[in-house]
């Protein structure tokens, strides 16, 4: 049986590594939501800090995209859901041959990509404005948005329904017609409430899929904006640790209603069991399931560590020290870079001027036209320096050094440069 | 027909079968076939159709294939017998999404079969929600995430600089390693269930007769779990691959700087290009390829179109 426990090993080891390649990216990103750092790092590890959840919620664009993006995902709703029952409930009335071409028509939207559904819905409701009726009516972000995303998405809300339908029983819509109810009572006191659990995963489904919708959004939202397409053009222009802690607040959500939506589930059906078990008049305990026991119990345990490692650490930490700290430290090592860079600079420069006093006629031509070798790499150097050294007083030894050599509007632009003109001018006084 | 429309209006009450007839009619009609028709029609018309409408119905306003040329031989003083970045960006991006449906195919194949046949109870629900809960993350941030991780002073970087395995920093994302694995993350879940589906309906018995007859794991595989999860193999690479061809966000966000998805072309033509009937032609370009490659994959592996989505 030796090979069948490393069997066992190998495809542990592999579901580690998968659901460590579905959870890494997402826990790295959490991490850098804490770190003070202007770049979103793990390291060099900076400050733990919680300001940028305070620079989020400050972030006025983003907060207009998010109020957007509810309305939109409400919008979705309303129509997405009762387009989907509808279709639903047409197939099955269908004869075999129209019901195919029907489901084939209407899954479509699911796999045509979104680009192309955003561009047909845009294009469309343009035309019907600009050419049919001469108006700007339909040419707005919010309308097409909200079509163009139920276009797919009631395909979801309609696979949803077709899959609760399945298990109805029609006789149960017989009998009530038979007793006398008309078909709307029969619809609404025995279809609907069957259809109910459906109808409610069904809006949740379609809110998340508008929600969180980008390639059909981005073409339909015209001049408005939602908070998907602020996300992508602050993730494309510059990224900063804001942004994780968005996604901090939307994956604790996410492990909050999961854990809440599986408790309730283990509730329902250990009622069940219950009765069960009551209607059978047995005592005998049934087997009592608790998937999300270990999950939940690990979760919230994981919580409490978290929190009493921050107020551990919080006592006598105070996060505008430790960025000051943190300044100095880079301030010194970058000090100390630019030193060295100087000594460099400085040693190649030596030699160089060694090398030209060898050659009298080569030192005529350099104080004759002084602008000729203005691409030489000693002279770059001496840029560069200048350029990358901050300006504090050490650094402008480099341009002056620069100055010396006799070219002095080298480098004119350079940032220590005016400090540096300042300090010849006082020397010559 | 019309006995169909009295049983069907007899049968649901008028309140209902109007609901039904016009919410199907707006749905189907107006958001699925007309814009789609629409699209198409566009697709053959001259720019100033879009910019300038007044012209319309003119003697100037015929149809033209003038986009669709632009897009195999490039502008008329282009030098060159192709619009060789345009078709290069459309092959590279059919190659691509084919890799990474292969890749997402191979990572996902093992972890269905495992959820379907072999974990049980309250491993197995477990183990998918946690399949679901990285997915109700925005798709924005999960390539945040990416993009967090690869960068030139991302976290993947620094971690291999500490141990050693590298002595310099690698761009992954201008390598476009970071695109591959983030798309290959994204539609990870359009994989797995329909695998599992599939699957899951396979009775145990046939694997252990397989097994005691003799045969080896891969031969089981090959044999009888692969054969019988076909048609949910076949919906899974669907759409993933649809997805993935179609896919705008993640190029746009982790995408290396020098290379360009379709859908980025097909942007630009609507946003900065101000060139709406060439940006559809290149969409419809897109939709069809994809639509055909499909139709052929599936002959090829003798699916039917009718097993796909169940």
């Amino acid at each position: 049986m030796r090979s069948e426990t490393i069997l066992r090993l190998s495809i542990g080891f592999y579901i580690l590594l998968f659901f460590g390649y579905l959870f890494g990216p997402l826990v790295i990103m959490s991490i850098t939501a804490f770190n003070s750092s202007n770049f979103p790092a793990v390291s060099p590890w900076d400050c733990l800090s919680g300001e940028w959840f305070g620079v989020l919620v400050n972030d006025d664009k983003l907060m207009t995209g998010l109020r957007n993006s509810l309305f939109i995902g409400a919008g979705v709703v309303i129509v997405a859901v009762p387009m989907g029952l509808a279709g639903a409930l047409l197939l099955t009335q269908l004869s075999r041959r129209a019901r195919s071409v029907m489901y084939m028509v209407t899954i479509s939207p699911i796999l045509v990509p979104g680009v192309v559904l955003g561009i047909s819905t845009l294009i469309f409701w343009e035309r019907i404005d600009r050419v049919l009726l001469g108006t700007d009516f339909f040419y707005d972000g919010f309308f097409l948005t909200i079509i163009g995303q139920a276009t797919f998405i009631s395909a979801y809300t309609m696979l949803i329904f077709v899959a609760r339908l399945q298990r109805f029983d029609p006789l149960l819509e017989e009998a009530a017609l038979d007793l006398g109810a008309s078909n709307m009572q029969a619809f609404r006191k025995i279809l609907l409430p069957f259809l109910k659990p459906a109808v409610g995963s069904a809006a949740v489904l379609a809110f998340l899929a508008s929600f969180e919708n980008y390639n059909t959004t981005v073409f339909t939202i015209v001049s408005e904006s939602t908070l998907t397409t602020i996300l992508a053009s602050k993730v494309r222009y510059g990224i900063n640790p804001s942004i994780s802690s968005l996604a901090v607040i939307i994956i604790g959500l996410t492990l909050f209603f999961a854990v809440v939506y599986e408790l309730l589930r283990r509730r329902e059906r250990s009622d069940k069991e219950k009765r069960l078990a009551e209607t059978a008049k047995t005592n005998s305990m049934t087997r009592r399931h608790r998937p999300m026991m270990v999950p939940a119990t690990a979760l919230v345990l994981v919580a409490f560590v978290a929190m009493m490692g921050t107020s551990w650490v919080a006592r006598g930490y105070s996060t505008s020290e430790c960025k000051l700290r943190v300044a100095q430290e880079k301030h010194k090592r970058s000090e100390a870079l630019s030193q060295q860079r100087i000594s460099e600079a400085r040693a190649q420069r030596a030699e160089e001027q060694a090398a030209k006093a060898e050659s009298p006629a080569l030192q005529a031509n350099t104080e004759g036209r002084q602008y000729q070798n203005i691409f030489t790499p000693s002279n770059l150097a001496g840029q560069v320096d200048s350029v990358s050294s901050d300006s504090n007083g050490s650094s402008t030894e480099a341009a002056v050094d620069a100055n010396k050599a006799g070219r002095e509007y080298q480098n004119i632009f350079a940032p220590s440069n005016l400090s540096g003109q300042v300090d010849s001018k006082e020397s010559s006084d | 027909m019309s006995v169909w429309f009295q049983n069907f209006f007899k049968r649901n009450g008028i309140g209902l079968s109007l609901f039904l007839l016009i919410a199907v009619f707006v749905w189907v009609v107006l958001m699925i076939v007309l814009p789609q028709l629409l699209m198409l029609d566009f697709s053959f018309r001259f720019n100033w159709h879009h910019m300038n409408p007044s012209k319309m119905g003119g003697p100037d306003d015929v149809y033209t294939l003038t986009h669709y040329k632009f897009l195999v031989y490039g502008s008329p003083n282009n030098p060159d017998p192709f619009n060789i970045v345009d078709v290069t960006v459309f092959f590279r991006t059919i190659l691509a999404a084919i890799f990474v449906t292969m890749f997402d195919l191979a990572l996902c194949y093992p972890i269905a079969y495992y959820l379907a046949q072999v974990a049980k109870g309250a491993r197995a629900r477990f183990l998918v929600v946690a399949l679901i809960v990285p997915f109700w993350v925005n798709e924005i941030l999960r390539a945040f995430a990416f993009r967090i991780l690869f960068g030139e002073e991302g976290s993947l970087n620094s971690l291999l600089l500490a141990i050693g395995l590298l002595d310099e920093p690698v761009d992954f994302i201008r390598e476009n390693v970071a695109l591959y694995a983030g798309l290959g993350y994204a539609y990870v879940l359009l994989m797995i269930f329909p695998i599992y589906n599939a699957v899951e309906s396979l009775d145990r018995n046939q694997i252990e007769a397989a097994r005691d007859l003799g045969a080896g794991w891969f031969r089981i595989h090959r044999r009888i779990v692969m054969p019988f999860a076909k048609p949910g193999i076949t919906s899974g690479c669907t759409m993933v691959f649809m997805l993935t061809a179609g896919a705008l966000a993640l190029p746009q966000i982790i995408g290396g700087p020098s290379s360009l998805w379709f859908t980025q072309i097909i942007y630009q033509w609507f946003n900065t290009g101000s060139n709406w009937p060439r940006g559809s032609a290149y969409a419809i370009v897109l939709l069809i390829s994809c639509v055909v490659l499909l139709l052929f994959l599936m002959r090829l592996f003798k699916v039917r179109i009718g097993e796909i989505g169940r």
